[in-house]
């Protein structure tokens, strides 16, 4: 009966459409590039990700159980926390914060954020990195992966304004206000020694 | 230690080479056991495509493990899980059967085996497809799917018997 089943098996896959699967290989590549990539920013950010391991050693089979949990700060592709920032998923003072703008955000819109920020008396630093300058330094970070960096253009990558302010403690105002100004994207805060790059953000 | 070890790029390229590798010789078989799945080419080429993304990602940490094709069934069976718990299985849409068509059943009602891998549990079909589309040991499955040996002879059990109701005795 097992060999009958097995036939039958077959059978119904008869009508497979068949499918390329060196294309399947290239996009593996690309997507899951991406998320190594983001999960390795997670893994400097320290954020309390433990990584449950289970070993299946039935019958020759060895390989772990779980995949990791989702990364508790993402910052986009192209962006790397700093090392001694100490991030957290839901802050509520932040020395250092990243405002990244939407893509195809407006010059009066930027303008309008430069603006503010230059007129904020919180902020005590600002940086700002356009997105053909985060291209760039994509390019150099990547130049091992010529698959990759062939898959984002600089309008993938955000720009960003990289800030230090004054007082941790009025982080969470700042990104209240700022968070409701046109082109804003997302906004991540990080606690970081004076060492760090303003922003908290590579 | 030698410059190829030392050297990343080609560490990376001799890595990227092989997952390429991996997927050509193993991207067909793989569909088939997701369309066996999910009754759906579109949605098998789909669940196979993120299948190869989520192993591509860790590809350093399993790419020496013993056994990379178990760690691909059970990726995707994972995915077909979680699918069919988000969707609560509104895909399968057919009517009900009768309780006990067996022999009465006649011949031109008999459902493709797709279909009827369709009407079953998922987990009773990730068994069935494994074990005999796939010809896995009931070891190798009870692992690719984290239950226990009994647990699969119950599940192969029951969903051959169910099969067997649905298809017809010859079956």
């Amino acid at each position: 009966m097992n060999a009958n089943l097995r036939d039958q098996f077959d059978r119904a896959v008869g009508d497979d459409p068949g499918a390329d699967v060196g294309a399947m290989a290239a996009a593996a590549v690309v997507a899951g590039g991406r998320i190594r990539r983001r999960r390795r920013l997670t893994a400097v950010a320290g954020a309390a990700t433990v990584v449950v391991m289970g070993l299946g050693v039935v019958a020759g089979v060895n390989f772990q159980t779980r995949e990791p949990a989702e990364p508790a700060v993402t910052v986009p592709m192209g962006f790397s926390l700093a090392q001694d920032c100490n991030y957290r998923s839901e802050e509520k003072r932040a020395t250092d914060v990243a405002i990244f703008g939407k893509t195809g955000i407006t010059g009066r819109d930027r303008a309008a954020i430069r603006d503010a920020l230059g007129a904020d008396g919180r902020v005590k630093e600002m940086v700002y990195e356009s997105n053909q300058e985060a291209y760039e330094r994509f390019v150099g970070l990547w130049k091992d992966s010529p698959e990759f960096v062939k898959s984002v253009t600089p309008e993938s990558l955000p720009e960003s304004f990289r800030v230090r302010l004054k007082d941790a403690r009025e982080f969470r105002s700042f990104r209240a206000e700022y968070a409701k100004m046109a082109g804003v994207q997302d906004i991540i805060g990080n606690v970081c020694p004076p060492s760090a790059p303003v922003g908290g953000i590579k | 230690m030698t410059d190829t070890l030392t050297n990343p790029k080609s560490t990376a390229r001799t890595a990227d080479e092989e997952f390429t590798a991996f997927v050509e010789a193993s991207a067909t078989r793989l569909r088939r056991t997701a369309y066996l799945m999910c009754r759906d080419w579109h949605l098998a080429q789909d669940l196979t495509q993120q299948t190869f993304t989520k192993m591509y990602a860790s590809w350093k940490r399993i790419r020496t493990s013993a056994n990379l094709e178990g760690y691909s069934r059970r990726v995707l069976m994972n995915l077909v899980f979680d699918r069919s718990k988000r969707r609560s299985g509104s895909e399968i849409v057919l009517a009900e059967l009768p309780d006990q068509p067996g022999r009465e059943t006649a011949p031109e009602l008999r459902l493709a085996l797709v279909d009827a891998l369709a009407r079953m549990g998922v987990e009773d079909r990730a068994v069935l497809v494994l074990r005999h589309a796939e010809d896995h040991s009931v070891e190798t499955v009870a692992t690719i799917l984290g239950v226990s040996v009994s647990v699969v002879k119950m599940r192969n059990a029951r969903a051959l018997a169910r099969l067997r109701e649905m298809l017809g005795d010859d079956f």
